[in-house]
């Protein structure tokens, strides 16, 4: 379990950049947890927060009902993958874990399993320095199971993973969650989390922009369209304008957000409105994650991200 | 998951800890053999050539343990890749969310290389002092072991490179770069006592007299300078400077963000 409460932090004293303002959520075990926003929004600087790197500038974070530091063992408590290199290029695999084990007295045979289990066993003994994009990536995975954690604290933990890399990760992350842990992952790729995650802590410059799971977080966003066809596009765009309603005209059809279909053929069939086409469609999680990010992105293109 | 396994971290875990990552960068052994060989070997050369009838400008000790200029630099420089490599590799987030109280990685480091450095220098200095003295007996650079003042001398000069090492790890620690380490410690240690000691002024000399490498020398010479401060203090002020910065470093380390 993991607790965040009032969380704030600003870098660079009184006219310095607020990373993160007053967050507060809870991540719960036996779920994991999607951990979504945009770049910038401040997810990395809330872990690093909750891993007792960063000092909050006000409010609290804790694992398991303590501060992370409070813990006298905190690798068997809460295991972190940070950014991807948190290792010595000229260490080997195996002699990075050990150095990390000897810290809380696990035994070897420990480093053996966490190298079996991320499948570096045949590069275990060759530096790092040579490692791909992915290993690297597994050999933090490895670092962060090593003392067999309650709780999984993880940075965009399918960064440059081959299609099966993510697949593992995937399975990896919902049995450990299966087996009571607590798992709360980052990720910007919304066609990832959606499979992943059950559900979602979603961000923006630093404040809290929902907290619910993964098929109320796509309901409750107002991305799901409806395409409506109809030989008379003003007629009805006038009776369907309503406050939060968005219609678009495109090459003869209408795309309509922020109602149901339900309500658009009763309004339409009240009025004498002939319909051709009426079509639902559902968002997908990145539609409903760009609807509710879009004014809180922090670098946009010229063109802007308002799609 | 959580377990009853007596797992937590302990000092002396930390400490066995260090000592693995340092062990296992092969940076670490080139630079230990290369500083033992220094010491060694140099002061043998020199020796060699020698010519009766300087003894009023160099020391034996000075003559046959010349390669520790070499060390004094070489061993320091390993000081600083011991912390600040930490932080150029990113290491340094692995390693705290392991020891999340932060200054037992600091004086375990300490512990360590002190545990490393000491006893090879003692070694090398011996040594060194030893084959060097083949070549300088019946000079007036004969020193055996035995004469007053050639072992406390030898030991002086382990003592004081060490407590080096142990300082520029903290300057490491402190400035979390390696470049900046280095250059602080070269700057620092090996070139501005000479500035600061072109200025006229009585206390600035007298307190420059104190500062690492100067307290190195006068802990390690033979024929003591006139007016220099006694080794005991000179000793102190090594460990001052040694613990000081260590205690200071440690500090910082615990409130800074990583």
């Amino acid at each position: 379990m993991i607790t965040a409460q009032h969380l704030t932090k600003r870098y660079g004293g009184r006219n310095g950049r607020t990373a993160v303002t007053d967050l507060s959520f809870t991540v719960r075990p036996g779920t994991v947890t999607g951990f979504l926003g945009p770049n910038g929004a401040g997810k990395s600087t809330t872990m690093r927060m909750i891993l007792g790197l960063d000092a909050p500038t006000s409010g609290r974070a804790t694992v398991g009902g303590r501060a992370y530091a409070a813990h006298p063992a905190p690798l068997t408590e809460v295991g972190a993958l940070l950014e991807a290199r948190s290792v010595h290029p000229g260490r080997t695999a195996r002699h990075h874990l050990r150095g990390l084990a000897l810290t809380h007295g696990l035994p070897r045979r420990r480093v053996d399993e966490v190298l079996d289990l991320t499948g570096l066993t045949e590069v275990a003994d060759r530096r790092v320095k040579g490692f791909s994009l992915g290993m690297g990536q597994r050999l933090g995975i490895a670092a962060a199971l090593l003392g067999d954690p309650a709780t999984l604290v993880l940075d965009e933990p399918v960064n440059g993973l081959d299609p099966e890399g993510v697949r593992w990760i995937r399975t990896l992350l919902k049995s450990l969650a299966a087996e009571g842990r607590t798992v709360l992952v980052s990720s910007h790729l919304m066609s990832e989390m959606a499979l992943t995650a059950d559900h979602l802590i979603v961000i923006g410059r630093g404040r809290l922009l929902a907290d619910t799971t993964v098929t109320d977080f796509v309901r409750d966003s107002g991305a799901a369209t409806v395409r409506v066809v109809t030989p008379d596009p003003g007629t009805l765009t006038g009776l369907l304008r309503a406050p939060g309603v968005d219609i678009t005209a495109t090459a003869g059809a209408l795309e309509i957000r922020g109602t149901t279909a339900e309500h658009i053929g009763r309004t339409a069939a009240a009025h004498g409105v002939p319909l051709f086409e009426l079509t639902p469609s559902t968002a997908s999680l990145e539609d409903a994650f760009m609807t509710l990010t879009h004014d809180t992105v922090e670098y946009t293109g010229a063109q802007g991200a308002a799609a | 998951m959580t377990t009853t396994a007596p797992y937590r971290v302990t000092p002396s875990r930390v400490l066995r800890s260090e000592w693995h990552k340092l062990a296992t960068l092969r940076s670490t052994w080139i630079t230990l053999l290369f500083s033992a060989v220094s010491i060694v070997g140099l002061g043998l050369v020199v020796s060699a050539h020698y010519e009766t009838g300087n003894r009023e400008f160099v020391d034996p000790i000075e003559l046959g343990l010349a390669g520790t200029q070499i060390a004094t630099i070489s061993l320091p420089v390993l000081g600083v890749l011991f912390t600040a490599g930490e932080y150029t590799t990113g290491t340094i987030r692995a390693t705290l969310t392991a020891v999340p109280r932060r200054a037992p990685v600091l004086w375990a480091k300490a512990g360590v290389l002190t545990a490393v450095v000491l006893p090879l220098t003692l070694v090398t200095c011996v040594a060194g002092h030893a084959l060097a003295q083949t070549f300088l007996a019946g000079t007036d650079q004969e020193a055996s072991l035995t004469d007053p003042g050639v072992l406390a001398a030898l030991a002086g000069s382990a003592v004081g490179i060490t407590a080096l090492t142990v300082f520029a790890m903290a300057l490491g620690g402190l400035l979390r770069s390696v470049a900046g380490g280095i250059g602080a410690f070269v700057g620092g240690v090996m070139v501005a006592p000479e500035v600061v000691g072109l200025l006229p002024v009585d206390a600035v000399d007298k307190a420059v007299e104190y500062f690492p490498a100067q307290a190195v020398g006068n802990v390690s010479a033979l024929d003591a300078v006139a007016g220099a401060p006694s080794p005991g203090l000179s000793l102190l002020a090594l460990g001052l400077w040694a613990l000081g910065t260590t205690a200071v470093a440690a500090a910082l380390l615990k409130r800074r963000d990583v």
